[in-house]
């Protein structure tokens, strides 16, 4: 499988288990102009960036990994 | 085959029996018409695409005949045996390199109408109009495995017993019967030994007729056949996959009667039909000589040209020409003869095949294909032309993971010609090259673009080697490596179609409610609803609609995500993400909700509800269910608040009951107090009805008075049964979805993704009441914020026809000639005696239009709700 999530309550999941929950991004950003780059502004780095995952098909909870986008490995 | 039987011999591939009915045009080439026949004989090559039984596209060469089959040659017309499309190649002089790009551009008008006429004349097959499997779809199917091996020849055998002999587990396939594509000799032998060795040994899955289609990040491998798709998850990949014979390009050399070595031999050595009377066989290879005796052992007379001089020695009666060079092939729709150069001097020889065994084309297309995942070359696909031993001692060190290196050996490079077709599949010749790189496409990966070359079904096989080697000759020294380089291998290598692509995509799993079977029962009209199954309508929707408006009336709405918010911040969190206004919430209230995104779009609706212990009880859309728990679990994570989320939807059924008299109805049943007074519209409370507890909703979509009863799934028939034969008095009959869709309508009541776009904020659809501005924050704030600063432009609005029905629901709305939105509900309502509806509007220069039409019918803009607008009957 191409790639495998460390989910803490499951152990190394097939991202197939999980639904992508987008970058990590800040959610104190101050005001409307941070509110406005969290929302629309994704950096969709090339190479490491943090993510959030939610175990769908597992324990229904959610975990931020970060992956690197160049290679899809968890790091 | 085209209507006309032909006898089947034992072994016959559709090809050989085709062949042998004396068919020798088996199909017209793309752009030129010309015609084409059988060439590689090894399923590489476009030249023998045939329909079979309705399936377009297949490589007859390599499909197994059976009695009943029919076949059909594709291109041309009127026929493919006579083609008057023909006249496309006179007129190539017309039809330069890139024409669709240059030719039909200006005047703009005129593309439409020439598409037309290009699209008739050009393309590969007819796509069946019906599934082609009929009665059984593919399968899908994943497999788990240390070690896949792609090909089943000496290489590939020999791989799989090595690995399976250190105790991995291993899958070969192959896109054939083992040994099937073999001629009888040593290498069939061989074959045979190792396939026996492999079947004994155990871990071993071997899968003949499934072809590689690609490799992917993973390693993942599809394999199909005609009756499923495989998805492969290997630990690594052995790709041997061996080599094709190097195409030949020279002028004529697509002209029928000219072979490649190994189709010809098949078919004088496995099929007995001799491809010709007099062959002259062009040899580079030690297997070319194989092929020349082959072809000499079966009656053909056979003349050799040989260059460099052979080694080997031939049968009697087999003239050799050494040191001569192929010029030109000649003939119209059958090959009459060779022009060769020998000694400066040309001449021309008759013949009514030209045999080529010039050197080998790797199948290296998945080897190529995923550089950074663990694939490793064995045999012929990276030593072409490798001896047998070589290959099974390749093949050994792959399986024992040994295999240093994917890097090919060099093939061996094609003599350069002036003229000729490079590539068979899209008819591109050398000129169309030289051409294009005269207009500057100068590396290979732009030539394929702006020629197509390598595009059409072969991938490449054939033509990739060509290309590349074109534009080593004709680039710069120092460029050669860039504009050299093989073009990308990308998924399919092999033929695949959509139906065994789309393999199960269309299993999903159907969710019942604890009243599916009672649904039944009754007769109802079940349909999905999203995952659900759901009854639309029990026979009589009207009638349904009428036990709610004037009766009583029960439904099914156990479909309703169902939530728990508990703990310490469960209500901080409600408040925090939710534009719903909170502070004055307290048991046993409940109010109408909406779910926005961070851009201020609404995502779903439902009811939140204040409980007496401090929790909160939310409602969701039936499909929304998922989607809510993971989004209120993940600003709970986020916000790093204390609160239990629990997913009661597949725990608890729900049943409405509905109607003027459901108060009565549920009194018999029910010993709490549900007057009016102590249990108010728009309140919860727990009472017990039949025995059975239930957390009951005042609610207000369908209009009348009613209540939702949250139950425990379990008891969801009995609390059912109850409910029906206690109401049987009153006339109650249970509604479907067909009559809520008019109910709900006419209190002008949305439907989340029939009446909303995916870009609705709370005020295009009217529900500007259910946002707290005032509260600090909440998702979606600042975006409506901004949003609510522009100028609205675009609105849902309820709308009165003239006269129609459900039918206009998707038309568009008009003012004159223009568009300027669409009608998402319709439906005639009796009891207003009107065809009301609601849809969307754009604003025109600041103002929305008032006076509309919807497929010539007037349609007024109307205020909604259309049915009881002050909610009398819904408080009572």
């Amino acid at each position: 499988v191409a790639l495998r999530i460390p989910c803490p309550h499951c152990g190394l999941r097939p991202y197939t288990e999980f639904s992508f929950g987008g970058e990590l991004r800040p959610i104190d950003a101050s005001g409307a102009e941070g509110d406005f780059a969290r929302v629309f502004l994704p950096e969709n780095a090339a190479g490491p960036q943090q993510e959030r995952w939610f175990h769908a098909m597992g324990c229904r909870r959610w975990l931020t990994i970060t992956r690197d986008t160049t290679r899809n490995e968890v790091t | 085959v085209d209507g006309r039987e032909i006898p089947l011999h034992e072994g016959d591939t559709v090809a050989s029996a085709m062949y042998r009915a004396q068919i020798r045009v088996f199909n017209r080439s793309l752009k030129h018409h010309r015609p084409r026949g059988l060439y590689c004989g090894t399923g590489d090559c476009p030249n023998c695409l045939v329909t079979v039984d309705g399936v377009p596209g297949i490589r007859s060469c390599t499909e197994p005949a059976h009695d009943g089959m029919h076949i059909r040659r594709e291109q041309g017309w009127p026929s493919t045996e006579f083609d008057l499309l023909r006249i496309t190649d006179r007129m190539q002089e017309l039809m330069p390199v890139g024409f669709y790009y240059k030719t039909f551009i200006k005047p703009r008008f005129a593309w439409e109408t020439a598409e037309k006429v290009i699209r008739r004349a050009t393309g590969v097959g007819t796509l069946p109009r019906d599934p082609t499997t009929s009665d059984e779809k593919p399968e899908a199917l994943h497999m788990h495995t240390d070690v896949l091996v792609i090909g089943a020849g000496v290489a590939g055998l020999a791989a799989g017993a090595a690995a399976a002999g250190r105790g991995a587990r291993v899958v070969v396939c192959d896109e054939g019967s083992i040994g099937a594509a073999v001629a009888p000799g040593p290498t069939l032998d061989r074959i045979r030994e190792l396939e026996a060795d492999l079947r004994a040994l155990p871990g071993v899955t071997v899968l003949e007729n499934h072809a590689a289609v690609g490799v992917y990040e993973g390693p993942m491998v599809p394999l199909v056949s005609r009756e499923r798709l495989v998805q492969v998850h290997p630990g690594s990949v052995i790709v041997a996959t061996g080599a094709a014979e190097a195409h030949g390009v020279f002028s004529g050399n697509d002209i029928p009667g000219v072979w490649l070595g190994r189709g010809a031999a098949r078919m004088a050595g496995v099929h007995r039909v001799a491809p010709g009377r007099r062959a002259v066989v062009v040899v580079r290879t030690e297997e070319g000589l194989g092929h020349a005796r082959t072809l000499a052992g079966s009656g053909v007379q056979v003349m050799v040209l040989a260059d460099p001089p052979l080694a080997g020695g031939l049968p009697d009666g087999v003239k050799v020409l050494e040191n001569a060079e192929l010029v030109r092939a000649e003939g119209g729709k059958a090959l009459t003869g060779v022009v060769v150069r020998q000694g400066g001097r040309e001449r021309r020889i008759r013949c009514d095949a030209l045999v080529l065994s010039l050197g080998h084309a790797p199948r290296d297309s998945l080897l190529r294909m995923a550089p950074t995942e663990p694939v490793v070359g064995a045999g012929d696909v990276i030593l072409p032309g490798c001896s047998l031993e070589e290959a099974e001692a390749s093949g050994k060190a792959a399986g024992l993971g040994e295999a240093s290196t994917t890097e090919p050996r060099a093939a061996g490079t094609p003599h350069p010609h002036d003229d000729g077709y490079v590539c068979l599949c899209e008819d591109v010749g050398v000129k169309d090259l030289e051409k294009a790189w005269q207009e500057g496409y100068r590396s290979s990966e732009i030539l394929k673009r702006y020629t197509t070359a390598t595009m059409g079904p072969c991938q490449g096989a054939m033509c990739g080697q060509h290309l590349s080697c074109f534009a080593r000759d004709h680039a710069d020294v120092e460029d050669v490596p860039r504009a050299a380089a093989r073009t990308t291998a990308r998924p399919p290598a092999r033929p695949a179609t959509l139906e065994t692509l789309a393999a199960a995509v269309h299993e999903v799993i159907e969710k019942h409610t604890a009243l599916h079977r009672i649904h039944l029962a009754s007769g109802a009209q079940m349909g999905r609803s999203g995952s659900w199954v759901r009854p639309f309508n029990y026979g009589d929707w009207r009638e349904e609609y009428r036990a709610v408006r004037e009766r009583v009336s029960v439904m099914d709405v156990g479909t309703l995500g169902k939530f728990l918010v508990a703990g310490r911040d469960g209500g901080a969190l409600l408040d925090r993400i939710f534009p719903v206004r909170m502070k004055d919430l307290a048991p046993p209230h409940s109010r109408y909700m909406l779910a926005l995104d961070e851009a201020g779009y609404v995502m779903d609706d439902g009811l939140i509800c204040a409980l007496d212990d401090g929790t909160h009880y939310l409602t969701s859309t039936s499909g929304g269910a998922d989607r809510m728990e993971a989004w209120l679990r993940n600003w709970a994570d986020r916000l790093e608040l204390h609160a239990h989320i629990v997913n009661r939807t597949s725990e608890l059924g729900s049943v409405l009951v509905a109607g003027p008299f459901a108060r009565e109805l549920l009194s018999l049943l029910c010993d709490d107090d549900i007057s009016n007074e102590a249990f108010p519209y728009a309140t919860s409370a727990r009472i017990t009805v039949s025995g059975i507890p239930c957390l009951a909703l005042r609610v207000g979509f369908v209009g009348e008075l009613a209540f939702e009863l949250h139950h425990r799934r379990s008891q969801g028939p009995e609390l059912w049964n109850a409910l029906t034969e206690a109401g049987a008095p009153f006339g109650l009959m249970p509604h479907g979805l067909d009559a809520l869709e008019l109910l709900r309508l006419e209190k002008g009541h949305i439907y989340l993704g029939q009446d909303t776009l995916p870009d609705d904020t709370p005020y295009k659809l009217g529900l500007g009441f259910a946002v707290a501005m005032d509260k600090p924050d909440f998702v979606g704030r600042t975006a409506l914020e901004r949003i609510s600063e522009l100028p609205l432009e675009r609105k849902l609005v309820g709308l009165e026809f003239a006269f129609g029905d459900s039918s206009l629901r998707g038309e568009p709305l008009q003012v004159g000639d223009r568009v300027v939105g669409r009608v998402t509900s319709c439906e005639r309502s009796d009891s207003l005696n009107k065809v009301i509806g609601l849809g969307w509007l754009r604003a025109i220069d600041g103002a929305f239009p008032d006076r509309l039409t919807a497929r010539g019918v007037a349609a007024d803009v109307v205020p909604v709700p259309f049915y009881d607008p002050e909610g009398v009957s819904l408080r009572a």
